[in-house]
């Protein structure tokens, strides 16, 4: 089971609140895995920022929060999105899931977005709490205990936490695919405003 | 006021029959059962086992005067994990049907656990969360659900006025304050906090504080009832201000090392005098 929220469309559907200042036929929208969501307050997070996504958006945005298990009906609407031009923010909550549910997430990664992912890893203890992103702006942000790394680093990396790759930036047809290993959604749902100041720089870059 | 002890400051060698009587002797109105810290009173423990359990209080001439556990230091409501949180949950949900059972009306709970690895936001927006349905499930129960001040452990709610804050943000009548005037150490004064929530004091826990030696040092911070900093008739006098007439729970980190069961003996006649205001 899945569920998608729609901030907005101006296809017709719903109706564009005035305030929020996004192109035409943009549209913001929030993926809830449900079931194979690991983490409810990263959903929480995420929904409580997305009038500001709306407004700071430049395309359309699919934000899919503490994925664990990704089915094929939501795995086509990631890439649908993509190859029609849409940020999509893709964030695994597989440190917070089975080892089976892993294994299908890692999997669906690789086959359907060449992201190839590597176990959890346990970041506790450690000595600084925070995960370092390059880009859209430098910023910590606070880890969230479990990482899925990338396998390796490539020039694609935007975020490391202690020397390990976390997030990526990669063009994906016409879209921009940022997939977070570490989860950014409980830092929102926490009231974090750099959290909340990176997330908005990444839909307007 | 009546006085109680925990029955985790049984000597385990005793058991609990032994304990009973010791409490029962030593003067003591009731006793506190920890939840998970003592072999008779567990988790895995059944409802009839609960029941029986009562009993024997009661046939000690005793009555349970709260439902305290200590199992939220290791799986506590703050956790990232959400099974952990799951799991805190299950224990403050059995603390209340157990209270039920043993027919008291309240539940201690060490709300939320700040370190370096959960920051301070993250832990109070899960406790809110945490407590608002369980503060509900408290209130058609009957039972009040007391957050312990435990101020330098916790690393949470420091201050009184934070402290109410919470409270306040939970917005539960069930949910409320278990108040331990020894916990405060140097970031304040018992009395404060005790005039400060009033109300909603669920039950005080009683023991010394040594505020020179802080929390970080390896000796015990706590000591018994007068040998420490607490002032003892501002802390009595601010329970009669704010008309506390419920429970007091003896509470000693520091066991004698020697003839255990004095300090039952010795802490009950400490707090006769404090309740007597003869200080």
């Amino acid at each position: 089971m899945h569920r998608r929220t729609f901030l907005s469309y101006t296809a017709g559907v719903v109706t564009l609140p005035s305030w929020i200042d996004v192109p035409q036929r943009s549209r913001i929208e929030l993926l809830d895995l449900e079931d194979n969501c690991c983490l409810r307050e990263s959903v929480a997070g995420y929904s409580g920022v997305l009038a500001d996504v709306g407004r700071a958006a430049r395309r359309s945005v699919l934000i899919v929060p503490a994925a664990a298990r990704i089915p094929a009906p939501p795995m086509r609407t990631i890439v649908h999105s993509l190859q029609a031009g849409a940020v999509v923010i893709l964030e695994s909550g597989t440190g917070f899931a089975s080892e089976q549910d892993f294994r299908a997430h890692r999997d669906a990664l690789r086959d359907s977005l060449a992201v190839r992912v590597s176990a959890l890893v346990q970041l506790w203890p450690r000595r600084t709490p925070y995960v370092d992103y390059s880009w859209p702006h430098a910023a910590k942000l606070r880890d969230f205990s479990r990482v899925i790394p990338l396998d390796q680093p490539t020039g694609e990396t935007i975020g490391f936490a202690d020397g390990q790759p976390v997030a990526l930036r990669r063009q994906v047809g016409r879209g921009t695919l940022i997939f977070l290993g570490s989860p950014l959604g409980p830092a929102l749902w926490a009231g974090d405003a750099d959290a909340k100041r990176w997330l908005l720089d990444v839909v307007r870059s | 006021m009546k006085k109680a002890i925990g029955d985790n400051m049984i000597p385990r060698e005793w058991g609990l029959e032994r304990g009973l009587e010791l409490i029962k002797q030593a003067g003591y109105d009731g006793i506190e059962l920890w939840l998970g810290d003592v072999p008779w009173f567990q988790m895995a423990t059944s409802d009839s086992d609960v029941r029986a359990l009562r009993r024997n209080v009661e046939n000690a001439g005793l009555v349970v005067s709260n439902v305290s556990t200590g199992l939220h230091w290791a799986t506590p409501l703050s956790a990232r994990d959400p099974a952990a949180r799951a799991q805190a949950t299950r224990i403050v949900e059995r603390q209340i049907e157990t209270a039920v059972m043993l027919g008291t009306d309240a539940v201690l709970v060490v709300a939320g656990l700040v370190t370096e690895e959960v920051p301070y936001n993250e832990v109070y927006q899960r406790c809110l969360e945490a407590l608002q349905p369980l503060g509900d499930k408290a209130a058609r129960a009957g039972v009040k659900i007391g957050c312990e001040n435990c101020n330098s452990e916790q690393r949470f709610l420091i201050s009184p006025r934070e402290f109410s804050q919470f409270l306040t943000d939970v917005g539960r009548p069930a949910v409320g304050i278990h108040l331990d005037v020894g916990n405060i150490h140097d970031t304040g004064f018992a009395e404060q906090w005790i005039e400060l929530h009033g109300p909603r004091i669920t039950r005080i826990h009683l023991k010394d504080v040594l505020k020179h030696r802080g929390r970080c040092g390896d000796q015990s911070v706590y000591t018994n009832l007068f040998l420490g900093d607490n002032n003892w008739p501002a802390i009595r006098a601010a329970l009669t201000k704010v008309r506390y007439d419920g429970w007091l729970v003896a509470e000693m980190e520091a066991r004698y090392r020697y003839a255990p069961d004095q300090q039952f003996y010795d802490t009950a006649q400490a707090m006769d005098r404090f309740i007597a205001g003869r200080l």
